[in-house]
């Protein structure tokens, strides 16, 4: 038997996995299931009288994707470095990053400017479509460091903001 | 017999690319691929029996370089160019070089392209060989007279649009004519505050529109036919993401009508080779045109399943001179197809464009059941182009059933390292009003806006699947040199769509 370990929603979650007769039998909290390998990365389980297919592969930074029903789900290790993820985690509401590499078209705001929770801050052009990039706090706009026509990666904030404590 | 063309160059990529391919294969003609350096490791570099390297990722140095498309073809030997969707496929330009160098343009004339593509000379042209266009002023105006009389001609509710317009800004609807001088100040008003432009104009306001398109084929011989419609009405940003066909909202005798009118836009055109025309539908059954697009649409696929008709074979012979074949004359819609296109995007965040690596990649399979994919595990997806990754295509004799069919295969089809749309599409096509098929441009902003996804559901099962995964992964060190990765011969993979015949048989 082996146990591991993952992050959902927050929590820590432990599981332990034991092979029997080629199922794989995994305890997490008081619940029990099999789930059964049809091939790579696939497995199937019987919940609730219905069988669904299930895939699960790992990525070399050790983030587990699954795909139950179509809902996709990323899980980490708790041991996972979160820094340098695009975006910024919590608290760092004060700066504001392309969701991915692409090209500023638009500003839609200047330096000075209030700004508040869900509010379109830049537009980023990638993958030929225009994503909006919303603003997550309340606050003013300290600083713009990009201009319209810039290429950003999603690790240089591309506006700061004084964010009221 | 000899084949149609010595050999093909498929100047695009991905799933369009390798449907292209596909149906060079059928008909016996070898094919180039052309790609990119973000293509290196694409599926359809690997998919053709030749393939050329074209330059940078940037699409300009590569698959939008013209002299670079029909260098390539001379140099690999090929004496025609298939263009697919996107990029150079609705280019006069290419049309024409391809003319010069004595290669066949697998499309239509370059005037064709070039007439067609200029949206204000070609409804004209089209208002004047009696196609019906949504009634309203060409130009804006000063005098509030002129509001009012285009007004009454279309028949209100009318809207009123700011010609620099875009994002809802400038816009009114007006229901009647008292409302017309205010809403025509205020969105003046907001015109002005947007665009530092305030032309605005007017036209009729289609209530709860749909989008019907025509797929037209036309051979160079003078016989241009109608393979029936396409519905395309959800939508996001302006983006089809599911079609269908049969349109519900289509009876026989408005199916003869828009068809035929469909023939007269592409024959107006002096038109050849496949195309599809557009119309918004409103609804009490008035039809208008919109505009003809000169290429293969990414949506062919539902056509071919319900006539059984390869859409891209037949705009190979039409090419290389055939007559339309036969088969044309009576044609059926047999059953109910349903496409949804998969895109590399989080449709559970604003469709946000997603990139990695493609960690697993199945497809369902079964009858009725057709995967057009460009990627494979272990291809990127990266920000260069577009981020459609493939389309999931199914056919039921019915459309309840084909609705059945599309949820369980896309439960079926994983594709695991990047976001993609399927739960949201599986929403979609159980929400009731998509089942009774109120299908209407405006369906995902007005029934998808409150949509929340929970998956706190998911959490035992979803750690269970992780584990299980790590533990595969894992394996040689959680069993003492036992190998678990469990990689016996399954019939699971096979059948993947296995859950079809449950629902087929419910």
């Amino acid at each position: 038997m082996s146990s591991y370990e993952f992050l959902f929603d927050g929590d820590t979650v432990t599981s332990s996995v034991e092979m029997t007769d080629e199922t794989y039998r995994v305890k997490i909290d008081d619940e029990e299931m099999e789930l059964r390998q049809v091939s790579d990365n696939l497995f199937s389980v019987f919940i609730k009288g219905k069988r669904i297919l299930i895939a699960a592969a790992r990525d070399r930074n050790g983030t587990t994707y699954v795909d139950i029903d179509s809902a996709l789900i990323e899980l980490k290790e708790p041991s996972d470095d979160v820094f340098g993820e695009a975006g910024g985690e919590e608290g760092e509401k004060d700066k504001v990053f392309a969701p991915m590499p692409g090209k500023i078209v638009k500003l839609l705001v200047e330096v000075g400017d209030k700004v508040s929770e869900k509010q379109q801050l830049v537009i980023v052009e990638a993958m030929k479509m225009e994503n909006p990039v919303l603003c997550r706090a309340n606050g003013t706009v300290k600083a713009i460091n990009f201009a319209v026509g810039d290429q950003v990666d999603s690790d240089s904030p591309i506006i700061e903001l004084d964010i009221p404590e | 017999m000899k084949p149609l063309f010595e050999k093909i160059l498929v100047a695009n990529r991905s799933e369009i690319a390798v449907r292209v391919m596909s149906a060079c294969r059928t008909l016996g003609i070898p094919c180039v691929a052309v790609y990119s350096d973000a293509d290196r490791k694409s599926k359809h570099r690997y998919y053709a029996d030749e393939a050329a390297y074209i330059g940078l990722s940037s699409p300009r140095e590569s698959y939008l370089d013209i002299e670079k498309i029909i260098n390539t073809a001379k140099e690999t030997g090929c004496d025609a160019i298939h263009p697919g969707y996107g990029f150079l496929a609705e280019n006069p330009i290419l049309a024409q070089r391809c003319v010069d160098e004595n290669i066949t343009f697998i499309g239509p004339s370059s005037e064709a392209i070039k007439l067609l593509g200029n949206k204000v000379e070609s409804r004209v042209k089209m208002a004047n060989a009696g196609i019906p266009l949504i009634p309203g002023m060409k130009d804006s105006s000063a005098d509030i007279d002129q509001y009012r009389k285009t007004a009454d001609e279309a028949g209100y509710p009318v809207i009123i649009k700011a010609a620099a317009g875009g994002g809802g800004k400038g816009m009114r609807v007006v229901s009647s004519v008292d409302e017309l001088e205010d809403a025509l100040d205020s969105a003046r008003r907001e015109a002005l505050n947007a665009f530092n432009d305030d032309t605005v104009y007017l036209e009729k306001y289609i209530v709860n529109p749909r989008h019907i398109e025509f797929q037209i084929l036309a051979d160079t011989h003078g016989n241009t036919v109608h393979v029936f419609e396409r519905e395309c009405s959800i939508q996001r940003r302006h983006q089809k993401i599911i079609e269908e066909t049969p349109s519900v909202a289509l009876d026989d005798d408005l199916r003869v009508r828009m068809g035929a009118d469909a023939v007269k836009v592409a024959q107006t055109a002096d038109y050849t080779n496949a195309g599809t025309v557009e119309f918004l539908l409103d609804e009490s059954g008035k039809y208008y045109f919109l505009e003809m697009n000169t290429r293969i649409q990414v949506e062919h696929p539902v056509t071919e399943m319900v006539t059984g008709v390869d859409l891209v074979v037949e705009q190979i012979r039409i090419a290389a001179g055939q007559k339309l074949s036969e088969q044309f004359k009576n044609l059926t819609q047999r059953g109910h197809a349903i496409e949804c296109r998969i895109y590399a995007e989080d449709g559970d965040n604003n469709f946000m464009p997603s990139t990695g690596t493609i960690l697993h990649y199945s497809e369902p399979v079964g009858p009725g059941v057709r995967a057009d994919s460009g990627i494979a595990a272990g291809m990127e997806i990266t920000i260069d182009y577009d981020p459609i990754m493939s389309k999931l295509i199914v056919h039921a004799p019915n459309r309840e059933l084909a609705i059945k069919k599309m949820i369980d295969s896309l439960n079926a089809y994983k594709i695991l390292g990047v976001k993609t749309s399927k739960k949201f599409m599986i929403d979609v096509m159980s929400h009731p009003e998509f089942k009774a098929g109120h299908t209407y441009t405006s369906f995902i902003e007005k029934h998808m806006a409150d949509r929340q996804l929970d998956l706190t559901a998911y959490r035992t099962i979803a750690v269970a699947a992780a584990s299980v995964a790590a533990h595969t992964a894992h394996g040689a060190k959680a069993f003492n040199g036992v190998k678990s990765d469990g990689a016996m011969p399954s019939p699971w993979q096979t059948i993947g769509s296995w859950q079809i015949g449950d629902s087929i048989h419910e």
